[in-house]
């Protein structure tokens, strides 16, 4: 039913207002994209109140005046704000909710390449000075003792 | 007792903002989340996208028969109320419109109107206005084409048009005193 309810309507319009098929299949496109102003979250093409129905008119007439998607969302927009846009504009505030999820992935990349690269970069840096350093065996007796005195329980020697 | 030297650590402390950004970061997230879930913007019962712009242009039949245009209203600030007969707080709000009404004046001055939205049996509305004794017209909107021009969702909706035809203030759901009186305010018209 749900399912037929759309098509049902489309054909019971199509007799009051000539559309090809082309332009019908767009206006029903631009429909599911229009919410009805007074249900919860549905579609004008897929609710049978008068208001939707008017909508769904009133969107297949400026399809065949030749205007422009962007108009015919535009022209409800206007009317309704954006919230009558099932999918919301990807411009001003809309931006934000695409763009920001995307922001947040490629600022964690970064961070965690910064991190990792760090990482690394600390282990290369590490490595050479006891390869490039001549062996000083004084030197090497403190390290030794230290290490021993650190480790062991009070071996203070 | 002999002191061992606690083995140096070798991690300098991270610089203050480093320290700082981390929990900044959750602050700011939970205060955009507060302020999201705390602005009406959805529930709100006033403003709109029309407000601010030109009232949409309209001419239309009265119940009674005679023709009225929002352009014959110019230069009269104008209360326009969505209704219908089968509504509740339509009904609850039509004493004040009934109020509102004595007011109008004949040629110039405030002007209500009113628009039927999805009415059904025109009897109904009849009745409704004999009920309220309202004195102003109320208009068939055939194919609700000034219902979608001026974005009506539900009813009872109002708008406020100011005397040079710009929407000055919407208001959604039943009217109280004080909601009415602010969208007159916006119209300069004095508050009942």
């Amino acid at each position: 039913m749900r399912r037929l309810l759309p098509s049902a309507l489309g054909l019971l319009l199509s007799a009051s207002l000539a559309l090809t098929p082309a332009q019908e299949t767009r206006a029903q496109h631009l429909g599911s994209n229009l919410r009805c102003p007074i249900c919860t979250g549905v579609p004008i093409t897929e609710s049978p109140n008068d208001i939707s129905r008017e909508m769904l008119r009133e969107v297949r007439e400026q399809v065949a005046a030749g205007r422009s998607d962007r108009d015919i969302y535009a022209y409800f927009a206007a009317r309704y704000g954006n919230f009558v846009l099932l999918d919301p504009p990807k411009e001003g505030a809309g931006v934000l909710l695409w763009g920001a999820p995307l922001a947040a992935l490629a600022a964690g990349g970064a961070v965690l390449w910064g991190f990792l690269h760090r990482k690394r970069s600390a282990q290369e840096e590490a490595a050479p000075p006891t390869a490039d350093e001549p062996f000083d065996p004084y030197l090497a007796e403190v390290q030794r003792r230290t290490r021993r005195a650190g480790s062991g329980e009070g071996g203070g020697a | 007792m002999t002191e061992i030297p606690s083995p140096s650590n070798s991690s300098v402390p991270a610089p203050l903002w480093r320290r700082l950004l981390p929990p900044l970061l959750a602050a700011a997230l939970v205060a955009v989340l507060g302020v999201a879930l705390l602005s009406p913007s959805r529930n709100a019962t006033d403003g709109g996208p029309l407000v601010g712009k030109p009232a949409p242009q309209f001419t239309l039949t009265s119940l009674d028969g005679t023709k009225v245009s929002l352009a014959s209203l110019k230069g009269r600030p104008v209360v326009l109320n969505f209704w219908a007969s089968w509504c509740g707080p339509c009904r609850e709000e039509a004493p004040l419109f009934r109020e509102l009404s004595t007011r109008q004046g004949g040629g110039q001055g405030l002007a209500v109107v009113g628009i039927l939205f999805q009415e059904t049996k025109e009897q109904n509305a009849r009745d409704f206005i004999r009920e309220y004794a309202l004195a102003y017209p109320s208009l068939r909107d055939p194919g609700i084409q000034t219902g979608i021009n001026y974005g009506v969702q539900g009813i009872p909706e109002t708008f406020f048009i100011d005397q040079s035809g710009v929407v000055q203030h919407v208001d959604r759901g039943g009217l109280t005193r004080e909601r009415l009186n602010a969208g007159l305010a916006k119209i300069g018209v004095a508050g009942l």
